[in-house]
């Protein structure tokens, strides 16, 4: 059986990689690629458009932030949620590209989540939008799954030692969403109120919500 | 056994890029795009998947087997931009001469000169008018298909050790490094979902038992784990793992 399997080079040309033939300059690259793109017709300029406006302006942390916020004030969707994440996003109508399947994971005074992706940079998209540099940087994908209590204080985040971490490493189609705990003294805050407290950082793990002064 | 972009664990890497503020807070926003040439990259990228000519374990694996030498000096997009390049030759949707003929229009400056007016778009080009009903559908890994887990909540599994795709040495996989020949706990099933390793090249979607794995820190990083109680999850595919009795 051995003998027969193949191995992995990526592309099957004998010639050199073909990315090798393109110029140093990656705003110069991105064009040449894509004028060809545009001239053999295969990608629509008004697609480019429609998708950069739809995740400079329409998807982004802002999402995932109302359902933290409905979660809070609303304890049977907060189940919903925890048992079905999927569908009970969806009810705000987020779904769909890099959040099909989604989990929603609890912080409590015992247990802190936080969630990385070290093969590549999978991130909860109709949550959360496209991910932030540091998500995708190495110095994140390496170091989070062996020393999240020092990642973690880099963002400014100490936690009692007490505090169990579970860092969620993406490797499957699944997309993460952590959902941290409500803020202290926010008992008279309505769900709009709530979501302007919910930071991106504190849906991935690295940050907690503001607090009220 | 694996490639560069298989990090996790790794040593090496300084502080966390994380943007702050001129009073040193931490900054929770930054732009979608940093520059121009980001969004066109991401952008086109999603617009040429679209075509259907590959799925997203197979462009997964072309960043991955990009030269060891450029995965590491590319940044993000640029990794994007050269792994689409290699899947649009090997896919025959462009060919080197013309690559060729762009990319010195470009350099020489000319590239505007050379824009058609006239575009008869190809029928299988993303319309701008799907843009929305096609994000919303998303591309969901999981198959309906009638196969039962073998492991129950509560196991104790092993990972596998060495190059975990049995079909393709050295081939596409998720099962990480750092996680490899280690001991778990099965923590939950998440049903049947696409098997990268076999998708990733060409040999059929192959869905099967997905699960989700916890890990002790103490398990995969022995006395440097920071503590005791930290766990590490991982969702893994059923051939990654094998039983071991409780």
């Amino acid at each position: 059986m051995s003998e027969k399997k193949k191995i992995a080079d990526g592309h099957h040309h004998s010639h050199d990689h073909a990315h090798s033939h393109l110029p140093s300059d990656p705003e110069l690259r991105v064009k040449a690629v894509e004028t060809l793109l545009l001239n053999k017709g295969l990608i629509d300029s008004k697609t480019l458009d429609e998708l950069i406006d739809t995740y400079e302006n329409r998807i982004g942390p802002k999402n995932g932030a109302n359902v933290v916020a409905k979660a809070w004030v609303d304890p049977e969707y907060k189940k919903r949620l925890l048992i079905d994440a999927t569908s009970a996003i969806r009810e705000l109508s987020y779904q769909g590209r890099q959040g099909e399947n989604m989990v929603v994971v609890e912080n409590t005074p015992e247990i802190h989540n936080v969630i990385v992706c070290t093969l590549c940079s999978c991130y909860p998209w109709p949550v959360l939008g496209i991910p932030p540099t540091w998500y995708k940087s190495d110095e994140y994908r390496s170091r989070t799954v062996r020393e999240p209590r020092k990642v973690l204080l880099e963002f400014g985040l100490s936690l009692d030692p007490k505090v169990q971490i579970k860092v969620w490493d993406s490797t499957a189609e699944i997309r993460y969403l952590v959902l941290p705990m409500r803020p202290k003294g926010t008992e008279h805050m309505g769900e709009s109120e709530l979501a302007e407290l919910v930071t991106r950082n504190s849906m991935i793990g690295t940050g907690l919500p503001k607090e009220i002064k | 056994m694996s490639r560069l972009h298989d990090m996790g664990g790794r040593f090496g890497d300084g502080s966390i890029p994380v943007p702050r503020n001129d009073e040193n807070e931490v900054v929770n926003f930054e732009p979608t795009f940093k520059y121009d040439w980001h969004a066109r990259a991401w952008a086109i990228t999603l617009a040429a998947g679209a075509l259907g000519e590959w799925n997203i374990d197979v462009s997964r694996h072309y960043r991955e087997c990009l030269p060891p030498k450029d995965y590491i000096n590319f940044s993000y997009y640029e990794k994007w931009l050269a792994a689409l390049v290699n899947l649009l030759i090997d896919k025959e949707l462009i060919s080197l001469n013309e690559l060729k003929e762009y990319v010195s229009a470009a350099k020489n400056g000319t590239i505007d000169n050379i824009i058609e007016k006239e575009i008869i778009l190809d029928e299988r080009a993303w319309l701008a008018k799907d843009v929305q009903k096609t994000l919303g559908w998303g591309g969901p890994s999981i198959r309906d298909v009638n196969i039962s887990p073998v492991f129950n909540i509560g196991d104790k599994v092993i990972t596998q050790n060495y190059s975990p795709n049995k079909d393709i040495t050295g081939g596409h996989t998720r099962l990480p490094k750092y996680a490899m020949g280690r001991v778990g706990v099965i923590h939950s099933y998440n049903n049947n979902h696409v098997f990268p390793d076999k998708n990733a090249h060409g040999l059929g979607e192959n869905p099967l038992p997905l699960y989700t794995v916890e890990f002790k820190s103490s398990e995969l990083w022995g006395e440097l784990a920071e503590s005791q109680n930290d766990s590490i999850l991982l969702d893994l595919w059923e051939p990654y793992l094998k039983p071991i009795p409780n």
